[in-house]
């Protein structure tokens, strides 16, 4: 058993996904697809385009259904919000929020994107996560995207006094602001 | 007086006195915040021993340390941090700046990064290196005991300006 298993070791990631997944992402894919038609608006998968695991564009007006069928729906079940992160593409529309998906009892992947333009706000997936809470929080404090209904959008990282979004691409490398100061205790949260 | 009647004693300034104190008596605040703060420690133990220079004697607390060794990167978050550590310390206070992070941001040339500890404090001695070798932060130490034996660093500079502003103050009052 132990000579097997040296002989064929199993990669971290579980083998190769695609041979292992795609089937079931194929049927998945176009089980969103007939549910909610004209709000898929792109799909990427191998081998037409080179990823990993397939990338679904949702429209933000249908993001939060779409997050709430595939974490609950048997065939999905992907139940654990990995992260939620974002792209500045520096050409309209301007950002990708990026949610990256987990089923702990399947162990497969999927990939949902949104694009929003520059000062669009888009609908917060706390109803679904409560882990996206941070996660979101982050996103407006790197890129100052915005989430309407969220419980607590303050700046996570940087301190409450900066000025930008440091990680939008016209943001400068070098822009230092330091604080010698403490930063001020902000007293709403300890009630 | 010795049995021949020759005095036994010797007579020096009260400034040099103090001095050769405070230079023998350093206590180190560690600020370990990176790599550095590894050779810090190995400098503080027994293959080089910064204890041959009285500086052996780490304190956690601002309150009882002389010695404010930054060792390692201060991102942007960390530098109030720095900052109020250095305040709450009792004069007079030294600041090692140890390594290129805590001297100048390393390579970190980036937006979240303090580009030198000397932007938010003043600091003695800057020791080079990525990170330091223990022989020259122990090179660092003997460099700074220089310097306050002879008076230079910001700490005695404040204190000699305070006093020059007290003495001005109660000559005018006399006149």
């Amino acid at each position: 058993m132990l000579e097997t298993d040296i002989r064929n070791p199993i990669p971290s990631n579980g083998g190769d996904w695609i041979t292992k997944f795609g089937d079931s992402w194929k049927t998945q894919i176009a089980q969103l697809k007939t549910k909610f038609g004209n709000a898929i608006e792109e799909v990427r998968m191998l081998p037409e385009y080179p990823t990993d695991v397939p990338i679904v564009y949702v429209k933000k007006t249908s993001i939060i259904d779409v997050l709430g069928f595939v974490k609950t729906e048997p065939g999905f079940e992907y139940d654990f919000l990995a992260d939620i992160t974002a792209t500045d593409e520096e050409i309209e529309p301007r950002f990708e929020i990026v949610y990256n998906l987990y089923s702990l009892p399947r162990k497969w992947r999927f990939r949902l994107k949104v694009r929003l333009a520059e000062g669009e706000e888009i609908p917060t997936a706390c109803g679904v996560w409560a882990g996206a809470n941070w996660a979101e929080r982050e996103i407006f404090d790197m890129f100052g995207v915005r989430f309407t209904g969220h419980p607590d959008l303050r700046r996570i990282l940087m301190d409450v006094r900066w000025v930008g979004h440091p990680l939008r691409k016209d943001y400068p490398l070098r822009g230092y602001q330091i604080f010698p100061t403490a930063e001020p205790i902000n007293t709403d949260i300890l009630k | 007086m010795s049995k021949d009647g020759s005095a036994n004693f010797f007579t020096t300034k009260l400034d040099v006195l103090i001095s050769w104190g405070r230079k023998n008596a350093l206590w180190p605040l560690p600020f370990g915040t990176s790599c550095c703060g590894i050779e810090m420690m190995a400098s503080l133990c027994s293959d080089y021993d910064m204890s041959r220079f009285g500086a052996e004697v780490v304190r956690f607390s601002p309150r009882q340390s002389d010695l404010l060794i930054v060792a390692g990167i201060i991102n942007s978050k960390m530098a109030p941090v720095l900052r109020s550590v250095y305040d709450q310390m009792s004069d007079p206070k030294w600041v090692m700046s140890f390594g290129a992070c805590a001297s100048s941001g390393g390579i970190f040339n980036v937006y979240s990064v303090t580009q030198g500890i000397d932007t938010i404090l003043p600091v003695d001695i800057y020791v080079p290196g990525c990170p330091p070798a223990p022989e020259g932060v122990i090179n660092a130490l003997m460099r700074l005991q220089e310097k306050i034996v002879a008076g230079e660093t910001h700490s005695q500079r404040r204190e000699k300006l305070a006093q020059g502003a007290t003495q001005s103050a109660t000559q005018s009052a006399k006149g």
